[in-house]
């Protein structure tokens, strides 16, 4: 078993320390080693200055570069990763293209967002370069949408995305000879276990040691990503003391995609669920687009979103309509439960024994469609409002099947089960939807609070019923039907 | 050289290299002392006493301070009414009441909660309504701006309306928040480096803070990450926090607020809550205008009562007023000391009228272009309501330049079919105007200052009063400086700002730097020319020097028969030339000043405000955007769909930084009045102060189709080569993003009045809607 944390920073390999195990990476990049150049603004991962670039080794390779929030990420779940930091994209004396195409088009005002700019472009110069695709707006949008700038309007950063010399770009694996890292993280034990006086972690590397580990320290938290968990240790909210992460065990990353269902692995990032949804779950798959930025989908995992259990989840309210299940397992035992038994009702309750580790998530698949909604103050980058999720099924003019679930009106993500009934065998007229609508105010109890009052989500839920019905019924038409608003 | 030319920023290559050095990014000293802020958990109420006895226990605490430990108790940047630490009365939330030290950075926040206030709290002042019961203010306009006859231009009216106009405050949201760093010197003096727009403000509060004179203090300032007006006043107090406990530990320090702490305790932008009465003909021609502004100051004055004043003089927006009076208040209330930011009122004056514009064509079933258009200054139709003449007025062929660019009417009549098939999506679009008044209302302030240094390998270190955020002032002035010598701009470096050089600056605000302190090194430069003219024309006239014989020169002068050009100097009268560096080198060793300071004072400016009348702008920065958005009517989503800007800005000293300006500036502006929500709970306490939770742009945000352009303007005479301000006028376009979206609403809206407020979030415009809808 290992006693220490190893990264790849730059191409250097670096043995880290175990007080210096549990800072948070850009904590450890600016202070520790002198890279400045990674900024933190918000430590809550929601603006993006602080973004890196980072290669985690599973089955025995480097994966690709993807962008992260370093302020959020503590450095131990970065074991057996190789970060690239700004100052290791290029120098002065030897700019990436990115960097020259951002100078040329004025892409960073002030400077202080910029260098989680360039990371994030840099990846997308990357992965182009790897596809051989080029760039457009759409893309350029899409790589920066984790990344705020004040500055310049973004008009200016998007033109240096696109001017971007592709045809220049040598990619990270070849500058920074991913071969030989590779073969040097495989020497490595993927067991990990760390520990001060206050902190302790451990990185099992297959499920059945993190199974009895578990059932020795029923206390622990488990960390994935961190994309929420840091973000509350950050700001002094929790103290994580003693903590296991499942990230060294491969097995945990694997997507299972069989003709009955898609089985998603507890380390699979939001991103590749994002990827492996897009073909028998489209509609999920578009809206973990506008879900978070790449930078937090690209750690942050479906099973974390699950488990932390928030009200506002944008994941769950899917999860819910589509009757997904979780596996989960303990050293003696092994179960799958529907999602809809494991979210109980009241605040984070969930159906989870101590001793228990949420394996994967399996959503079965299905030959009927759904809608999802999601309305917050800015579309891409922020925490819901409200969510709408429902799976249906029509038979002529006829709602045979209908499931339904909001976020955001109450302690947890409620499926309106009494809607369902009431909906059920009704034909699907806008008149039927509109008095459908009404029943909303009877199930659900949302409050007032910085996302919108009471009223407003009242208003959103019996709203989105109608939008749903008049999307329907455009699209079984043909043609746009009079909007029920 | 390089007038003109699209350049690269001066630290365009650093900044994407990530090798700029802001306040946190300097090299630890050995002993650093790291600072954290005790703040009140009340809005209002007496401070009884601060327990530190917990904190001072804790093995990395090296002190707690109060307000006992300060020589100055109070600062302000036009009264010095705020406390740098509360004594006894607690005015808003969050408010500093004491300040800790720490030899690890990562204590910092822990030692901070160690720290007990017993505090007795009393009931907040928390809205205009409330002051305004009470009558609190910080300032009052002594006199309304007023033209005409307003009860006469009213009896005239076909049409009367009356209304309001309700703006909430806004977030400066800079990347880097407040940061200083503190070095004791030896002898009682202070080094400050701070993310300060103001160093020579800095430089004053932190003195009187430590109770020592001004020359003990020097602050320095190499850049800011952002600014846009929230480091103008409200970086000083912070920097002497850093300083007090610098100077009683005998220890650098360094004190960084974190983005909640930054966000909880400095000032915003004002709320205002604005009345208006508006008499019109059918056409929609205002005959007559009432508005009284009312803003929300905050606790304190910081920059409130120029702020008001600000947007009174804005409140004409583009348009002539025959008959206008406009009146101004600005309210205390238990909301942290409101102040700068970019556009400085002009924006909240500006969005005023083009709201009653969007009411009045409304109100008339016309297009508000048809209204816009029929009211802009135009022809002998100049005068402003405070008495100052628009000279140079861009506006008509700005106006009609956009609309014939933007086919505008094309698409409003296409909009016009969209909104009637009822898709559950409605469409909108909408111009609006600017013009900007360029010069600081308060005359001292228009005073700029450099030092050009020539270095003999013919290389310059230049420094000015001017700080740079990101806006790309040391960029222009390091053209003009390219341009005068005839050198690179490489050849350049624009150095940190610092009290030491350059003192009794202003601040970097009033979008005014480059042109105040690009004169001031101009003229610099100029005096090094002159007398490396008078050289030169020695020397082509075949004067030698030896050990005996000096070359003399007098005061020096500039003369249109010597060029300084590629590194050369020429005489164009006999082709003769000889190279800048030789010429350098030779007036060195016959003794003749290579270094230039200059100062530079806007001239012509005066205005009485008693009286109303003089001059209070230089000139006017002037623009137009179209906005079209499309709003969803099941849940108030919007989407911009395109913007097109055109803006004056004379000569652009530097083309593709002035376009970076205008862009940033329109969304910062978009955000203000779309999703930049402040939200604070009845105890006065923020609840909007990260960016989880209040909405900056994000680059999806931005419009679909996003067009900028600059009309061809070669008579701005009166600044630096012809060239125009440009940091703050294009926020106010920005508000043409809420004006397309009152648009839309208007076509559910049934001809009655619309009540919509800025900023028009999701939920704003649902409710409205279904109000219109609802017939209420």
């Amino acid at each position: 078993m290992r006693k220490n944390i190893v990264i790849y920073l730059n191409g250097s390999r670096e043995e880290i320390s175990a007080e210096n195990s549990f800072m948070t990476t850009a904590e450890f990049l600016r202070y520790k080693k002198g890279l400045t150049g990674t900024k933190v603004v918000c430590s809550e991962g929601d603006c993006g200055a602080c973004t890196i670039l980072v290669s985690r080794f599973v089955n025995g390779k480097l994966g690709p570069y993807k962008s992260l929030n370093s302020c959020i990420s503590f450095l131990y779940l970065l074991d057996r990763c190789h970060l690239i930091t700004v100052e290791g994209v290029g120098e002065i004396s030897h700019m990436h293209p990115v960097q020259e195409s951002m100078l040329k088009c004025h892409g960073a005002q002030c400077g202080y967002c910029t260098p989680g700019i360039v990371c994030a472009l840099a990846q997308m110069g990357n992965d182009l370069k790897n596809s051989g695709k080029i760039q457009t707006e759409k893309k350029v949008k899409n790589y920066l949408s984790g990344n705020l700038c004040r500055c310049t309007g973004y008009e200016p950063i998007i033109q240096a995305g696109m001017d971007i010399e592709l045809d220049k770009v040598e990619t990270f694996e070849s500058i920074y000879d991913d071969k030989e890292i590779e073969k040097n993280l495989a020497l490595l034990d993927a067991e990990v276990s760390i520990s001060t006086d206050k902190k302790s972690v451990y990185l099992p590397k297959d499920f059945s040691n993190a199974l009895e580990f578990k059932e020795n320290n029923k206390d622990l938290i488990i960390t994935s990503g961190a994309t929420d968990l840091g973000v509350v240790e950050n700001k002094g909210k929790i103290n994580i003391q003693k903590s296991m992460t499942l990230n060294n065990i491969d097995s945990a990353y694997k997507v299972d995609d069989t003709k009955d269902f898609i089985s998603i692995g507890a380390k699979v990032s939001l991103t590749e669920v994002e990827n492996a949804c897009e073909r028998d779950f489209l509609e999920f798959s578009k809206k973990l687009h506008i879900f978070a930025s790449p930078q937090i989908k690209n750690t942050a995992t479906l099973v974390g979103n699950i488990i932390n259990a928030s009200p506002i989840s944008d994941t769950v309210p899917f999860l819910r309509v589509a009757q997904a299940k979780l596996k989960l397992s303990s050293k003696s035992s092994s179960r799958e439960v529907d999602i809809n038994d494991f979210i109980k009702e009241g605040y984070k309750q969930l159906d989870l024994k101590q001793d228990e580790v949420v394996e994967s998530v399996i959503i079965p698949k299905t030959q009927q469609k759904f809608k999802l909604y999601k309305v917050s103050i800015r579309k891409d980058l922020d925490i819901s409002t409200v969510t709408f999720a429902c799976r249906y099924k029509l038979n002529g003019d006829v709602l045979e099947d209908f499931s339904l679930a909001f976020g955001g009106v109450g302690a947890y993500v409620l499926r309106a089960t009494d809607i369902e009934t009431k909906a059920k065998g009704m034909k699907f007229t806008q008149e039927n939807f509109k008095k459908l609508s009404l029943e909303v105010r009877n199930i659900i109890t949302p409050m007032s609070d910085h996302r919108g009052s009471a009223e407003y989500r009242y208003q959103l839920c019996e709203n989105l019923l109608l939008k749903f019905c008049d999307e329907v019924l455009s699209e079984t038409r043909g043609s746009i039907v009079e909007a029920s608003i | 050289m390089s007038i003109g030319k699209n350049i690269a920023h001066d630290s365009g290559a650093s900044h994407v290299t990530g090798s700029s050095i802001f306040i946190d990014d300097r090299v630890d000293s050995i002993n650093e002392v790291f600072v954290g802020i005790v703040t009140s958990k009340i809005a209002k109420g007496k401070l009884l006493n601060i327990k530190m006895k917990r904190a001072l226990a804790h093995k990395n605490c090296l002190g707690v301070y109060t307000s006992k430990d300060l020589a100055a108790k109070k600062w302000g940047a036009i009264f010095h009414d705020q406390p740098i630490l509360v004594e006894e009365d607690i005015s808003y939330f969050d408010e500093a009441c004491a300040i800790i030290a720490s030899d690890d950075r990562s204590k910092v926040l822990e030692i901070v909660k160690l720290v007990e206030l017993e505090t007795k709290e009393e009931k907040p002042t928390l809205t205009i309504s409330e002051a305004r019961a009470l009558d609190d203010y910080v300032y009052k306009a002594p006199k309304p701006f007023s033209q005409g006859d307003i009860k006469k231009g009213f009896e005239d009216s076909e049409h009367i309306l009356e209304g309001e106009f309700i703006c909430g405050g806004q977030e400066h949201f800079y990347m880097e928040s407040q940061a200083a760093v503190a070095i004791p010197v030896e002898n009682g003096q202070m080094q400050v480096h701070a993310s300060s727009q103001h160093p020579s403000e800095t430089q004053r509060v932190v003195a009187e803070a430590l109770g020592v004179p001004f020359h003990k203090v020097v602050c320095v300032v190499k850049r800011m990450g952002g600014g846009f007006g929230g480091k103008e006043s409200q970086a000083a107090p912070i920097a002497a926090y850093a300083a007090i406990v610098a100077s009683k530990l005998n220890r650098p320090t360094r004190l960084i607020l974190t983005k909640d702490e930054d966000m909880k305790i400095t000032g915003k932008r004002h709320p205002f809550e604005n009345t208006y009465k508006v008499g019109f003909d059918k056409d929609g021609r205002i005959l007559s205008l009432k508005v009284h502004l009312q803003a929300d100051a905050g606790a304190y004055t910081d920059l409130s009562s120029s702020i008001l004043e600000r947007a009174m003089f804005h409140t004409d927006g583009a348009y002539y007023l025959e008959n206008c009076e406009i009146s101004g208040i600005s309210y205390r209330t238990n909301n942290s000391s409101n102040t700068a930011y970019r556009g400085f009122g002009g924006p909240q004056g500006n969005m005023t009228i083009e709201s009653i514009i969007e009411d009045i064509a409304n109100y008339l079933n016309k297009d508000a272009y048809e209204i816009r258009r029929l009211n802009i200054y135009e022809g002998d139709k100049t005068l402003t309501p405070y008495g100052q003449e628009l000279e140079n007025n861009m506006l008509p062929a700005l106006f009609d330049g956009l609309y014939k660019s933007c086919d505008y009417q094309k698409r409003l009549s296409e909009i016009e079919k969209f909104n009637n098939l009822k898709t559950g999506k409605i469409r909108g679009i909408s111009m609006s105007a600017t013009k900007f008044g360029i010069a600081f209302t308060a005359r001292f302030l228009n005073q700029g200052s450099a030092l050009v240094n020539l270095q003999l390998d013919a290389t310059v270190q230049a420094s000015t009063g001017a700080t740079e955020m990101g806006q790309g002032v040391n960029t222009k002035i390091q053209q003009i400086i390219s341009h005068a010598f005839g050198i690179e701009p490489k050849d350049i470096i624009v150095m940190s700002t610092s009290t030491e050089k350059n003192h009794n600056t202003s601040p970097t605000a009033a979008s005014s730097g480059s042109d105040i302190n690009g004169a001031a090194a101009l003229d610099a430069c100029n005096k090094i020319k002159g007398r490396l003219t008078e050289l030169v024309k020695l020397i082509f006239s075949g004067v030698e020097s030896d050990a005996i014989i000096e070359l003399e020169i007098k005061k020096g002068s500039l003369d249109p028969d010597i060029v300084f050009e590629n590194n050369k100097v020429k005489q164009l009268s006999s082709g003769k030339e000889i190279d800048l560096k030789e010429l350098i080198n030779s007036a060195y060793f016959n003794r003749i000043s290579l270094g230039g300071y200059s100062h530079y004072k806007t001239p012509g400016l005066g205005f009485c405000k008693d009286r109303i009348e003089g001059k209070a702008f230089n000139y006017y920065t002037q623009g137009v955007a179209v906005s079209e958005v499309q709003v969803c009517e099941y849940t108030g989503d919007l989407k911009v769909l395109r913007s097109d800007i055109y803006m004056d800005l004379g000569r652009p000293l530097n083309p593709g930084i002035d376009k970076g300006q205008v862009t940033g500036a329109f969304v910062q502006g978009m955000g203000w009045v779309t999703t930049e929500n402040l939200v604070y709970a009845d105890s006065g306490e923020l609840k909007t102060y990260s960016p989880t939770t209040y909405k900056i742009p994000n680059i999806q945000d931005t419009p679909r189709v996003f067009n900028v352009d600059f009309i061809t303007n070669n008579d701005n005479e009166c600044n630096v080569h012809r060239s125009k301000a440009v940091g703050e006028p294009p926020f106010l376009l920005g508000t043409s993003v809420w004006t397309a979206i009152k648009h839309a609403l208007s076509y559910r809206a049934d001809s009655k009045q619309m009540n919509l407020k800025s900023p028009a979030t999701g939920e704003e415009i649902l409710t409205e809607l279904q109000r219109l809808k609802n017939g209420k």
